[in-house]
Parts: structure tokens; C-alpha cells; sequence
């Protein structure tokens, strides 16, 4: 697929080997304009019965069970289940928060990795990817297609994304539910550094507008554990201003606000049901990405 | 609180440590930019209370580790709770112990007495402070005796008890004389004490000088008194007040008076008095209510009528304090009540030789009056006592009068009618006052010396007399009786046990003292009978330095003080003889009725100087110099272990990086 051979730091090819083995699935019905792996709102030619339906003059006479005729001497339509493609929205914060990383990774190198994986998987199972990158606004955006091409400019985006400026995602967001009209699965890589009450709107924005939502909460180790030895100038990577303090200090309170936003983020997605995945940058994409796309295999073969 | 190795608390700066280790790390700050600003922002909108208080309670318990620290490495000295004067291992420590007979109460039947519990201590603590040199004090004239160790204090024969006062200004003064010449130094002066009034003599004028002279030392001094002023409860005292011999026909019979006293007033007993005389014994019981008991004339027939001097023993029943539960005597026939009587005025002479010559009870008597020019004639050894009305002994005269009142004769002065420019010992007469008004005398007396009440407690009615005129009295005197204007009636010479004066006459035309008799009678036959005990054969004295004579090799101790060593043998109750004479050794009187001196009293004394008391008990078991560095150790290590605990993390009811949400979770 990569004709001139172009490498991206973000993608490797044994672990979308690997992760190619389990296929990404909507957690809801698509609607797609080819026929695909995933299931449609309308019926269709597929092998899975769907229900019986009266007969009614122009329907399909091949379509009449013959059989239940016999049995109940009233004419029954058979109806399967239609099969449709999906449109994956990948939303990337690209935010100045996301620069920050205390491992080798920052959270924007992780969050490429994902995207990329992510909107690789679903162009080889034939669905529709398409990226839009957001910060205090849509920065840049690619509407969901399904050609090889479409996935190269996708990558080409995810190259060219540099994380500046202060986070507005809950706007935002409500602009990406108002913005892809159509059912899709919207995949949001962020650090969701913003007020949970605004956040749990924009899900329910875009749990309203029939969206499959994904939320890869990216955070890392250094947040959580906020483990300093010496008194520190912190200073805002969106453009804020800066906060000394003694770590030793205010550790004890840094960890309360930060507990009581973890739950709240914990509350929002429950009553949201969003597909969510809270991630520190230290653990292996690969595996999250198994948890997440297994999770939802698991989910349909439930349904 | 004192320390062995005070020079370490010099390392006390240190304690500012962690203090300059935060300021440094405050100023060795880093730069980081940070993503996750919105919760630093609502840690630092957080109430920081608690915190801020961990955060000080922390560095001040690293400040009193390292402080507790270094007070332990310097040794610190527990010196109870009182004395916290401050001060390090003493050069020298000099212990003077009152060993009086009060000192040998205790607080529990068969514990342990103030004296040996004082000894103890101050061993202890002078064994935990190894001071260079230790001297012992215990008798001023022979200052301060070196002893080899501390732990000597207790066993050593001169640090025991005695039956004499402490006399505490004498023993300061040879303390001082001590260290003036000798000790170099720092100097610790240990007093061991139970306070009582008749060993410290607070009115003693000598301790302003002690005071001033100590303050002027070129050396520091410091004072620790171990004071043992709780009385012992139930304690009562027994004293032969007086004992005299009588011969009736062929038989003789010994009439003593016996005083109980006990200075906690208790509920009213009757003790049994047990009387040895020549290896009888009798008893007799006596109900003591109050402070007081006397068994006046208390009749004891002599078996073996053929003796006439001896000595004999009164005993009550065992108390809290065994020092003043005995009291020795000695008894003779009484020698010739011999008396002079040298007047210038022919009615003076006539009253003072009847008042002379009419004794109270069937004694011998011989009165002898002579002008004071034929003064010659007179054997003076025989003299008992002698009244003298007219000029001051001058000359031949004058030194046969003081040689009379120094073996313990009396002699009694009434003024001349021109007095003269003489003085008898320090006393001189001046001017008759020429009132014509008759005054009598406002207060005078009554507990002791001439004029003291009667035995059966009634006080002389020397307020009847009328003084017509007055001769005023110059020198230095302690007054007896005086007279409505302050001018002194009666008066002793101070510092001089004999001498009186009597500022008027009694002729008729000075005073009514002839006509209202009783008074100048009591004052005459008390005089002699004062003056008769130093002819006797048998005589009393107060344990000390009255009774010095008795450490003399000639000497034999015939009863009591077998604990003491020959050399002190004055300082301990029991009999001794001398050929024909025969000594009673007791504790003086003023040990069984002098009070505790009060704690500001005994402060006033030392003011100026470093003093500190520690107040204590008979029997107390606890050391008063004890080292507590262990404390300070265990102060650090719970300094320590608190700050660690402070130090930890706080625990958190949600773990932020301990939860992830289960994809199927966020789908629920």
C-alpha cells in the first residue's frame, strides 16, 4: 500500500500485524455506502436471518418463505440483516498539553501511534477514515474516506501535527457531532484536560448524533504520581502562566484535585457510555489497542 | 538543668540545620513546563492549613532531634524539680551537714532519718557530679575536712549525729575562710539542713557579712541546700528542766521538773516518763495536751540515801524523732547559797541581803555585804552571785567580777547614785532621768531569764512596780524588761551569760521594787541559783562548744554518746566525770521548740548569690543528681519517628494511577 516505501515513526508494521488479527467493529449500527463487516440499520443480503415480515405487493417474490406458506397458509417475506462499512472519525488533541511526556514518549507521540494504528485497521477492513485535529478549535480535518490514498494524507496529517496552544475540546467536539453528519465511530485521543461537567455535554452531543464514541484518555506517569524532590516553577504548556510550589508541599492536595477529576471523568463516561480508555503513555500502544479493539469484538458477539 | 560536658552546648547552633537546608532548597529550585496545570492550580485554591502546620511541626521536630541530640552527648544532670540552676561540674564541693538532733527525725517508723538520707544524696549526687576535691563540714572550728570519695560522706564517724545545734552562720563563715584560701574554682557548697531556726539563726547580724563576702569571691560559688523542713508528725520532746537534791532527816529525795513539748499539736496523750537513777527505774505517766507538758517538782526518793551525786536518765517511749526521747542528768548536794552584796546605799544593801538571804527551800545561806572598798576580803570561788549597787568594778575589782562571770557566776548591777564615766564589760551607766512622774515597765520577758514566768505558768507582776527614776544604760545590751518610754528596766550585757543590769534601785525613793518584793526576790534568787550551778559539782550543759571541756582526756564517759568518737565528745548526750564532777551532756533547749526557718527567710539569706533548694523528705529513695541523657536520646527518637510518620505520603481513598476503566466498565 505504501508505493514509495515512505516509513512513519508512528506505525509498526509487526504490531499492525499483529493487531490486524481482531477487527474493529462499530458498537452500533452504521450506516455505510458499500457493503462492509458491520451491521446496518436496514436490511439486507446477508446470511444473518434478521425477522419475518408480511407480504406486500412489490415485494420480491424470491424473497417469499415458501415453506411458512405451507405451514400457515399466510405469505411471509424472510429479511436479513444488511452488512455495511463504517466511518471512523479519528480526533486528535493536538493541544500544548499533549507535548508533555516523562518517559521517551509524549503524549502526542503516543496519541499518533494510536490514531495511525487505528486508522490503518480500518482501511484494510474497508471502512472510512478520516482525522480532524483540534486544539482551542478544529485545527485541520479530513473527512472520512475509504481510499488507500485518503489513508496516506491521513498519516500525512498525523506527521505534520504540532501540539500548541490551549485545549477547547468540549467546543469542539460539539462542532465534530454537528460537522459528521452521518453515523460513525469518532475515536478522541486526548488528555482530556478540561472541565468534566463541558466534556459530558459533548459526549451526549455526540451520543445524540448516533456516534460510536472511543475516549483513549491519555495521561502520564509523571502526572499521576507527581513525585518531585525539589521546590519547582511550573510552567503552563498552553500558554498560562506559571505556578511555583514546593511539590513535597502541595503533593498531597495535587493528588485530591486529581483523584476527584479522575472520578469525574469515571461518572461522565458511565452515564455517556463511552467506549473509554484511560492510558498512561508508559504502557505499550499495542496492548491497549488489543484491550480496546477485543473489548469490542467481545461486546458484539454479545449482542 | 546542669551539664558534664557543657562545652558541647556550644554545638547547640546546629539545631538551626534543618532550617538552612529548607532555605537552601528553596532557593535550588527547577523548571518544568507542565501539562496538567489545572490541578496544581486547584492544589494551590485547597485549604492549606493542615499543611502548613504538617510542614512546621516537621522542621521543628527535625530542629528538636538535632537539639535533643546534643544535649545528650553534653550529659545533662537531673537536679530535681526546683534547682535549675544552671552550671557545670563543680572544682570543689564543699557538704556541710547539720547533724542537731532534729535531724535524726524520720518520716516512718524504723525508715530512714532526714540526716541519713541527706548523707546519702548529696554522696549520690557529688558521685554523679565528680567534682575534684569533696570537703565535709561539720564543726566550725574544724573547718572543712577532705574526705577520699563521696560515697565516704555516709560512713564517715564525724558526718554522724550529734546532740548540738549546726550553728549555720560559724560553719558558712569557716566555709568561706576555706575557700578563700584553699579552694580554686569553681565551688559548690551542699547544705544538708532541715532548716530549723536554732541552727540558722536568721537574726544572726553575721549573715549580711557572710552574704557580702561570699558575693566578693573572686570564684564562682554556687548554693544547694537539700532542705528536710517537714516536722515529724507525733514527735515529743523530753527535758529536764531542773533537778535538785533534798535531804530531809536521813533521807534524801531528788525533785526534777520535766517538760514534754512537741511542735505538731496532736490529740492529747498521756506518755509514760521513765526515770533511771543508779539502776532504779521508775515511771510515771504524763498527759500531754497541746504543745506543752510540764511535771513540775516531780519527787524521786534516793534508795541509797548515803549518796549524795549521781546521775541519772528520762526516757518517754520511742517516736519519730530517737534523738530527743532521753535526756541526761546529774545531781549533788547543793553547794552553800553564797552571795555578795556590795551597795553603796545603806537601803539598797538592806533590801538586796534579805532578798539574798531568804532562800525557798532549806538550803544553806550566807549573804555577805561589804563596801566596795573592802572587796578584798572576799573569797571569790565560793561566790554564787553577786549584786552590786554603786559604781562599776574598776581595776582588781573589775577583774575578780569578770572571773566570776565567766565560770559561770552572776553578778547583778544597780545604778549609783552619781554615775560614773567606767564601764563593766562594754555596759556603762548614764543618766538618771528626773521624772517626777512614776512610770512602770510595758513588757518584759516572760520565756526565759530572770524575769520568766513562774513554773506554774504566772508571769511576775513586775507591771506593779512603780519606777520613780531611771538610770539610762549605754553599751551593747539585750533588754529584759523595759519601761513605758522604750528605755530598757531589765537588761543583759549581749553576748555575755551573767551579766544584768537593773536601771533603778530599790530604794524607796528610785522604785517600788522592795515594797512590791516578788519581783527583785525572783531576780535575786534566780541569779544565785544560775550562779550555783557553776559551783556544783554536778552541772548540765548544752551539747557543742559549752561542753568542749569534756573532750579532754581526763574525762570519762560514764553514760551515753558511745557512738562518738572521744574527740567529740562534747558534741554527743551522756555523763562524764572528773574525779568529784560530774557533767550532763543534752542537746540545747532550743532544739526541741525551735521552728523551721521559712523558705523565703532561708532565700533572703543567699540573696545575691547562686542558690538553689531542693526540697526533700526523710527516706526519699530517688537520687537528686541523676544523669538524663537517656531522655534526651528518646526525646530525639520520638522527634524522629514522628517526623517520619508526618513525612509519609498521605493515603488516598481513590489511587489515580491504580485504576484503569475496563473497556466493558465504560460500556455498563
Amino acid at each position: 500500500m505504501f508505493t514509495e516505501r515512505q516509513t512513519r515513526s508512528f506505525l509498526d508494521p509487526a504490531v499492525l500485524a499483529r493487531l490486524a488479527a481482531v477487527p474493529l467493529v462499530a458498537r452500533r449500527p452504521m450506516v455505510g455506502t458499500v457493503s462492509g463487516r458491520h451491521a446496518s440499520p436496514h436490511r439486507g443480503s446477508s446470511v444473518e436471518f434478521a425477522e419475518y415480515r408480511k407480504y406486500v405487493p412489490g415485494d420480491d417474490l424470491r424473497r417469499l418463505d415458501w415453506r411458512a406458506f405451507g405451514r400457515s397458509d399466510r405469505h411471509y417475506v424472510k429479511e436479513y440483516e444488511a452488512d455495511t462499512n463504517l466511518r471512523l472519525v479519528l480526533v486528535l488533541d493536538t493541544s500544548g498539553s499533549m507535548d508533555f511526556g516523562s518517559g521517551p514518549l509524549t503524549k502526542i507521540d503516543y496519541a499518533r501511534r494510536i490514531c495511525g494504528a487505528l486508522g490503518y485497521l480500518a482501511s484494510q477492513q474497508g471502512d472510512a477514515v478520516g482525522i480532524t485535529c483540534v486544539a482551542d478549535r478544529v485545527v485541520r480535518s479530513l473527512p472520512p474516506r475509504r481510499s488507500p490514498v485518503h489513508l496516506r494524507l491521513v498519516f500525512d496529517l498525523l506527521d505534520e501535527a504540532k501540539p500548541a496552544g490551549p485545549t477547547r475540546l468540549p467546543e469542539v467536539l460539539h462542532e465534530v457531532a454537528e460537522t459528521v453528519r452521518q453515523r460513525a465511530v469518532v475515536a478522541i485521543v486526548s488528555d482530556l484536560f478540561c472541565d468534566p461537567e463541558s466534556l459530558a455535554a459533548a459526549f451526549s452531543h455526540l451520543r445524540f448524533r448516533r456516534h460510536d464514541v472511543a475516549a483513549f484518555h491519555l495521561l502520564d506517569p509523571q502526572e499521576l504520581a507527581f513525585e518531585f524532590q525539589r521546590p519547582t516553577r511550573f510552567l503552563d504548556m498552553e500558554g498560562g502562566g506559571s505556578i511555583f510550589a514546593d511539590p513535597i508541599d502541595i503533593a498531597d492536595r495535587y493528588q485530591r484535585a486529581m483523584t476527584e477529576y479522575l472520578d469525574a471523568i469515571r461518572g461522565i463516561v458511565l452515564e455517556s457510555a463511552i467506549d473509554y480508555q484511560r492510558i498512561t503513555v508508559d504502557e505499550p500502544y499495542e496492548q491497549v489497542l488489543a484491550r480496546f479493539l477485543v473489548g469490542r469484538a467481545v461486546a458484539r458477539g454479545l449482542r | 538543668m546542669t551539664f558534664l560536658q557543657p562545652w558541647l552546648l556550644a554545638a547547640l547552633p546546629l539545631m538551626t540545620l534543618p532550617l538552612i537546608i529548607h532555605l537552601i532548597n528553596q532557593r535550588r529550585f527547577q523548571t518544568l513546563p507542565w501539562a496538567a496545570m489545572q490541578f496544581l492550580l486547584a492544589a494551590k485554591a485547597l485549604s492549606r492549613g493542615y499543611s502548613r502546620l504538617r510542614h512546621w511541626l516537621i522542621m521543628a521536630l527535625r530542629m528538636l532531634a538535632v537539639a535533643a541530640l546534643i544535649l545528650a552527648v553534653a550529659r545533662p544532670l537531673s537536679r530535681g524539680w526546683l534547682a535549675l540552676a544552671a552550671g557545670g561540674r563543680p572544682d570543689s564541693a564543699i557538704v556541710i551537714i547539720d547533724r542537731s538532733p532534729s535531724m535524726q527525725a524520720r518520716q516512718a517508723a524504723g525508715g530512714e532519718s532526714k540526716l541519713d538520707t541527706g548523707r546519702r544524696q548529696v554522696a549520690a549526687a557529688l558521685a554523679t557530679l565528680r567534682a575534684d576535691r569533696v570537703m565535709v563540714v561539720v564543726d566550725p572550728v574544724r573547718g572543712p575536712q577532705e574526705v577520699a570519695a563521696p560515697e565516704a560522706i555516709v560512713d564517715l564517724a564525724t558526718t554522724g549525729p550529734s546532740a548540738a545545734a549546726a550553728d549555720l552562720p560559724s560553719l558558712m563563715r569557716a566555709t568561706y575562710d576555706f575557700i578563700r584560701e584553699n579552694a580554686a574554682g569553681t565551688t559548690e557548697v551542699w547544705i544538708c539542713s532541715d532548716q530549723r531556726a536554732n541552727d540558722w539563726r536568721p537574726d544572726d547580724g553575721g549573715w549580711s557579712g557572710i552574704r557580702d563576702a561570699f558575693a566578693k569571691l573572686p570564684q564562682q560559688v554556687r548554693f544547694q541546700l537539700l532542705a528536710y523542713s517537714a516536722a515529724a508528725t507525733g514527735n515529743v520532746a523530753v527535758r529536764v528542766t531542773s533537778v535538785r537534791l533534798e535531804t530531809l532527816g536521813r533521807d534524801r529525795r531528788l525533785v526534777a521538773t520535766i517538760t514534754l513539748s512537741r511542735q505538731t499539736e496532736g490529740e492529747s496523750v498521756a506518755l509514760p516518763v521513765k526515770f533511771e537513777i543508779g539502776g532504779v527505774t521508775s515511771a510515771v505517766d504524763v498527759k500531754l495536751d497541746g504543745h506543752e507538758a510540764v511535771l513540775a517538782n516531780h519527787v524521786i526518793p534516793l534508795e541509797r540515801s548515803a549518796i549524795t551525786r549521781g546521775w541519772g536518765r528520762v526516757t518517754i517511749p520511742a517516736d519519730a524523732d530517737p534523738a530527743d526521747n532521753d535526756f541526761y542528768f546529774v545531781y549533788d548536794v547543793p553547794p552553800p547559797r553564797r552571795s555578795v552584796v556590795v551597795a553603796e546605799d545603806p537601803a539598797s544593801s538592806r533590801v538586796l541581803e534579805l532578798m539574798a538571804g531568804i532562800p525557798a527551800d532549806r538550803s544553806e545561806v550566807d549573804v555577805e555585804v561589804v563596801k566596795p572598798d573592802s572587796l578584798a576580803t572576799i573569797d571569790w570561788n565560793t561566790v554564787a552571785a553577786v549584786f552590786w549597787q554603786g559604781s562599776l568594778p574598776e581595776g582588781r575589782n573589775a577583774e575578780e567580777v569578770e572571773a566570776l562571770v565567766k565560770r559561770g557566776g552572776q553578778a547583778v548591777f544597780f545604778p549609783p547614785e552619781r554615775p560614773a564615766r567606767g564601764e563593766f564589760m562594754g555596759c556603762s551607766w548614764g543618766e538618771w532621768s528626773d521624772d517626777a512622774k512614776a512610770t512602770t515597765a510595758e513588757s518584759w520577758r516572760t520565756d526565759q531569764d530572770l524575769l520568766a514566768n513562774t513554773l506554774a505558768g504566772s508571769a511576775l507582776p513586775l507591771g506593779e512596780v512603780e519606777i520613780h527614776r531611771s538610770c539610762a544604760l549605754r553599751g551593747d545590751l539585750a533588754p529584759l524588761a523595759t519601761l513605758a518610754e522604750g528605755e530598757p528596766l531589765v537588761a543583759r550585757a549581749a553576748g555575755v551569760d551573767g551579766v544584768t543590769f537593773v536601771a533603778t534601785t530599790p530604794a524607796a525613793r528610785d522604785s517600788t521594787l522592795a515594797t512590791e518584793g516578788v519581783v527583785l526576790y525572783a531576780i535575786v534568787q534566780r541569779a544565785i541559783d544560775r550562779g550555783l550551778q557553776s559551783l556544783g559539782n554536778a552541772r548540765q550543759l548544752d551539747a557543742g562548744p559549752a561542753a568542749v571541756e569534756v573532750n579532754e582526756v581526763a574525762w570519762n564517759r560514764v553514760a551515753g554518746g558511745d557512738a562518738a568518737p572521744s574527740t567529740e565528745a562534747g558534741w554527743h548526750a551522756g555523763v562524764f566525770s572528773r574525779g568529784e564532777r560530774l557533767v550532763a551532756v543534752n542537746r540545747p533547749a532550743t532544739e526541741d521548740t525551735s521552728p523551721a526557718v521559712a523558705d523565703e527567710r532561708i532565700d533572703a539569706l543567699f540573696r545575691g548569690l547562686s542558690f538553689a533548694r531542693i526540697s526533700g523528705e526523710a527516706g526519699d529513695t530517688d537520687g537528686i543528681v541523676q544523669e538524663i541523657w537517656r531522655a534526651f536520646l528518646i526525646t530525639m527518637l520520638i522527634a524522629l519517628a514522628v517526623e517520619g510518620l508526618l513525612s509519609l505520603p498521605r493515603s488516598h481513598a481513590h489511587d489515580p494511577a491504580g485504576r484503569r476503566t475496563r473497556p466493558l466498565e465504560a460500556a455498563a
